[in-house]
């Protein structure tokens, strides 16, 4: 499919960094450059553009170039002298941190029992196919309208509510279907669980079924081979789903928005709301301290699962 | 199929299909309600049943032209599509090895995966403002006619909207190909080698042919989060809107079933795209097994 | 000023010019209504920027036919407005903004002075936005009235003028108050107050706007209104106001008082026609879209009076040539009463009443304007049949809902420590 395209991007990775005999020659270097490209020019170039802007002063009115951490230590504002109560933002960071833990949870649970039976139970590739894709047809249509269809669905008139009464299992509609923390849980999990699921399936897919049956000729139960082999051999899928998950859930404010009535506080949604008030330095500063944050979660993960040993 | 399943398969089916039902409920919700009645809102009661707003699509009646969003979303995806394939793919066989930078290029996908897309959009569009103000200071200094009546502004949908979409697919098409190329046994290349194949031989025969199944999921992936992508775009697109951006906007007035049998017709265009797309794949694997390998394992 | 090389295009400003003058001459006498096609040969293109609400095809259909300018529409959400405003100056070339942004969107230099010489009906526009006066009488002044932000010192000053100038910063396009709304078959009694709002009554079924500086204007509307608090000025909330009105929206909302905060017209719909919600504040037109599913909904006339809000165009600064023309030329033809009359009939107001009375039928004129029960069926502009005959519409005529706004969409000095607050509120 690329060849035309890697060998007119070559020419241009001949400028990047020299190569070193044992690292492996210049192929690696000319392979990566695209993508170093692109996250130079729309990733690394806007975020100094945001980290300039961060440092600067702003009021209502203007936005003027300064030096100062006002923006940084207003992030903070407070944090200290009001313990043991929480500030806002570390109540912020609280909140968005535990939906982190049980969307985590939940996808991972649900995405490696899926992956485990597409990889091992299913057994034709085509199958496999067909039912990864059944996985991913409904993020085809657009998530602004999906949003919309929740209150339908989950509201005290919607589908469910109208199953629930209609077969008497309750009396009344149930509220905390919608606009609730259950709600943000619910609508996490429908959203995140095929970013668990593709990678543990594409780990899975690479366990040599040998294994598993010598595994259980040598007398091991299914729990047995579940726990020695499957799982350990899964973790790079693993580690990259929780990767995902986790990213998405600490950025996100769309869903938490919605599903939470507006009324549950994220770290996405405080930086969307000062960037809707041109509060840009603010905003940004916000997330300078989300971007650390989040980046020290996925170092200490990768501590543990080295994703990138086994390439 | 002769061979007895065990009991867990059908838990597990059971399961799945569960999963699958879950996942489906807000589609579902959507294929009912566009079903409304001319009298009928977005949410239930139903009232009545009729084509109604299929018809108000098509006549695209009093609404914000959906089709330039549509087309524009369209292209969009698939470039990037075509783009985060190719790059993630090299860019994961560049992490086969080891190179200088490697830490760095993989830190930094990872810190584009988490910094709010908002903020990203908003360093991109104040980048490019940059860029035009840089422009006319040109055209201001040199006195350039040809720059004043024709030049705009950088920002567009295959500049700083291709980039922006790029800087969103790319961590997840780099972390999945890490994933494909996971415990990827290095003895089908040395043995490519061995006999001889050049490097990009040993590539284009021996490697793509393995994680082509794989490449396939990586390019679904792409296409789904661009079409999909919002807050990203938001500040990065310039004049021209993709999907998102007007169905966004058009909650600000629209509040008819319309906008759900506008989920309804493109869910139907997608699962046209899809098939379209396993066919491809059925076509590679058959070419595949007549030419007698037994590689490719991964999916999606 | 710039100059070009293509003979041919030079001819053609020339003759632009020539007749926007004639024109200009001519609209001493008569109101102009049509202007000729003089740039039909070489349509001018604008890009359009603005939501949703103002935009539509069939204006941009007869904008084309009358004055031969193409539109080219760019639909965002109100917030997307004004960051684009900051950020991409570039992308558009007419934008369609609220009043309220213009102390945070003028500062950036991004848009220039209109200049009012060019836009012929000027003048006529009418005094509520302009003076904020209604048939001599004052308007409320809470907030950012649009006639503090009318003028600005020169075309590219940053400055706002006291007193009227040549340089206009929008040129008004919509206006309206909005206020709350009910669902009268779902909850006993008549609304009469904003303390509804926050009234135990309708724990759980209340909801808010969560545009903060909006949001707290509502909050701040009940909470005067249930005699607990007193603002100097709403629109303009020292800090310990603005402490006052959250602690008391915080307890609010940690009783349940609401059942979830909306950001857009059509959750704010949705949350009403699916009962989700039985009050809240609402936009008129929004009052209508879920009337016309059937469902009983009033836009309520409460004592306290409405919170008024108004939008209008501007240009960006860098608008030159052609273009410029063709935006004012635009503008001019958006003023000249077809489009007015076609937002009336949304629910809308326009800048210039006559020009879209002239459009309008009798009997539309006077169901929409004058408080009249209704003749004849009353259409929204695609056909449908919005009010049955003998609806009268809520809140009454225009100088009835206009003379009793009491307050306006801001943006407060102490806007910074507002959003600071509001986040807090929501993580309470």
């Amino acid at each position: 499919m690329p060849p035309r395209t890697t060998d007119a991007a070559a020419p241009a990775a001949a400028a990047r960094p020299r190569r070193r005999g044992r690292t492996g020659g210049a192929a690696p270097y000319w392979q990566a450059a695209p993508m170093a490209l692109v996250f130079f020019l729309f990733f690394v170039l806007p975020l100094v553009v945001v980290l300039v802007v961060s440092f600067w002063k702003y009021n209502s009115y203007s936005i003027t170039p300064a030096f100062i951490l006002d923006n940084y230590t207003g992030v903070f504002d407070g944090c200290l002298v009001s313990l043991p109560s929480l500030c806002t933002t570390f109540a912020t960071y609280l909140s968005t941190i535990k939906f982190c833990l049980i969307v985590w949870a939940v996808t991972l649970v649900v995405g490696f029992t899926i992956a485990y039976f597409l990889a091992f139970h299913v057994r034709t590739t085509a199958m496999q196919i067909v039912l990864a894709l059944i996985c991913i047809i409904p993020f085809w249509t657009s998530n602004v309208i999906r949003m919309i269809s929740w209150i339908p669905l989950l509201g005290r008139n919607g589908l469910i509510n109208q199953m629930l009464v209609g077969s008497g299992l309750v009396s009344h509609p149930v509220e905390w279907l919608l606009y609730s923390d259950f709600a943000v849980a619910l609508a996490f999990v429908h959203l995140l669980t095929a970013f668990m699921l593709v990678p543990i399936l594409n780990s899975m897919m690479r366990i040599d079924r040998s294994l598993i049956e010598a595994a259980r000729d040598a007398g091991a139960s299914g729990a047995q081979v579940l726990w020695n082999v499957v799982i350990p051999l899964s973790k790079t899928g693993i580690a990259i789903g929780s990767i995902f998950v986790i990213t998405l859930v600490m950025g996100d404010f769309i869903t938490i928005g919605v599903m939470g009535g507006q009324q549950i506080a994220s770290v996405g949604k405080v930086i969307n709301v000062e960037t809707g008030y041109l509060q840009f330095p603010l905003a940004a500063a916000n997330a300078v301290v989300l971007l650390v944050a989040v980046l020290g979660i996925i170092f200490a993960l990768t501590r543990f699962i080295d994703i990138r040993k086994e390439l | 199929m002769s061979e007895k399943r065990p009991r867990s398969f059908y838990v597990l089916a059971a399961v799945f299909a569960l999963f699958v039902l879950f996942l489906y409920g807000p589609v579902i919700t959507i294929l009912i309600l566009s079903f409304q009645g001319p009298q009928g809102g977005l949410t239930f009661p139903m009232n009545g049943f009729s084509v109604h707003w299929f018809e108000q699509l098509w006549q695209g009646a009093g609404l914000v032209d959906i089709s330039i969003g549509l087309w524009n979303s369209l292209k969009l995806g698939l470039l990037v599509m075509v783009l985060t394939v190719v790059f993630s793919v090299m860019a994961g066989l560049a992490f086969r090895r080891r190179f200088r930078g490697s830490t760095l290029l993989f830190y930094t996908a990872i810190a584009s995966l988490i910094m709010p897309s908002i903020i990203v959009s908003l360093g991109i569009a104040l980048e490019f403002h940059i860029v035009d103000d840089t422009v006319m200071k040109i055209a201001d200094a040199y006195d350039v006619e040809w720059l004043y009546d024709n030049y705009q502004t950088a920002t567009g949908l295959f500049t700083s909207g291709l980039g922006a979409h790029l800087s969103w697919t790319l961590p997840f098409g780099l972390l999945i190909m890490f994933a494909v190329f996971n415990r990827f046994d290095k003895s089908y290349e040395e043995a490519a080698r061995d006999l001889g194949a050049t490097s990009w031989q040993t590539i284009r025969h021996v490697v793509l042919p393995m994680v082509a199944p794989s490449v396939v999921g990586v390019a679904l992936f792409g296409f789904t989060l661009s079409w999909d992508e919002l807050p990203r775009s938001s500040q990065a697109m310039g004049a021209a809107n993709t999907l998102p951006i007007q169905l966004q906007a058009l909650t600000t007035t629209v509040t008819t079933p319309m906008i759900y049998a506008l989920g309804t017709v493109t869910t139907a265009i997608s699962l046209l795209v899809i098939a379209t797309a396993l066919t491809t794949v059925f076509i590679v694997q058959k070419r595949r097994r007549r030419h007698g390998s037994d590689a490719g394992q991964g999916v999606v | 000023m710039t100059k070009t090389t293509k003979p041919g295009s030079i001819d053609r400003r020339t003759l632009l010019k020539g007749s926007a003058a004639l024109a200009a001459g001519a609209a001493g006498s008569t109101l102009v209504t049509g202007f000729p096609a003089v740039i039909a040969a070489e349509p001018v293109t604008l890009r359009y920027l603005s939501t949703a609400v103002n935009q539509s095809p069939a204006i941009a259909k007869k904008a084309m036919e009358e004055t031969g300018v193409k539109i080219e529409y760019v639909t965002v959400t109100t917030d997307e407005v004004a960051k684009r405003i900051i950020t991409q100056p570039n992308s558009f070339d007419l934008v369609d903004s609220e009043y309220f942004s213009l102390p945070n969107l003028v500062p950036s230099g991004n848009l220039m002075g209109m200049d009012a010489k060019k836009i012929k009906l000027a003048d006529k526009i009418t005094p509520v936005l302009t003076k904020g006066e209604i048939d001599g009488k004052k308007i409320g002044s809470q907030g950012s009235a649009p006639w503090k932000y009318f003028y600005l010192e020169g075309q590219h000053s940053k400055k706002f003028a006291k007193s009227p100038t040549d340089w206009m910063t929008l040129i008004p396009t919509t206006y309206n108050a909005d206020s709350l709304g009910d669902r009268p078959d779902l909850i006993q009694g008549e609304v009469t107050h904003w303390s509804a709002l926050l009234d135990p009554k309708f724990k759980g079924k209340a909801a808010l706007i969560n545009v903060p500086s909006i949001g707290i204007m509502d909050a701040a509307m009940a909470i005067e209104s249930t005699g607990q608090f007193k603002y100097k000025d709403k629109g303009n909330m020292t800090k310990a106001e603005i402490d006052k009105t959250m602690e008391i929206l915080t307890k609010a909302k940690k009783d349940g008082q609401f059942r979830a905060f909306w950001t857009d017209f059509n959750q704010s719909v949705n949350l009403m026609a699916s009962g989700e919600v039985v009050i809240q504040s609402m936009w008129s037109p929004a009052v209508t879209a879920v009337r016309s599913k059937g469902i009983k909904c009033t836009y309520l006339a409460l004592d306290e009076g409405y919170r008024g809000w108004a939008s209008g165009f501007a240009l960006p600064r860098t608008l030159r040539g052609k273009k410029l023309d063709g935006a004012y030329e635009f503008i001019n033809w958006f003023l000249s009463g077809w489009a007015g009359a076609y937002l009336s009939r949304q629910g809308y107001y326009p800048a210039v009443l006559e020009t879209a009375k002239q459009k309008m039928e009798p009997y539309e004129w006077a169901y929409w304007y004058e408080g009249k029960p209704a003749e004849k069926p009353i259409k929204a502009p695609d056909g449908t049949v919005i009010e049955q005959p003998g609806a009268v519409r809520d809140g009454g005529s225009y100088e009835t809902r206009m003379s009793r706004i009491a307050c306006w969409n801001s943006v407060m000095d102490e806007n910074e420590y507002l959003i600071t607050k509001w986040n807090e509120f929501v993580a309470a």
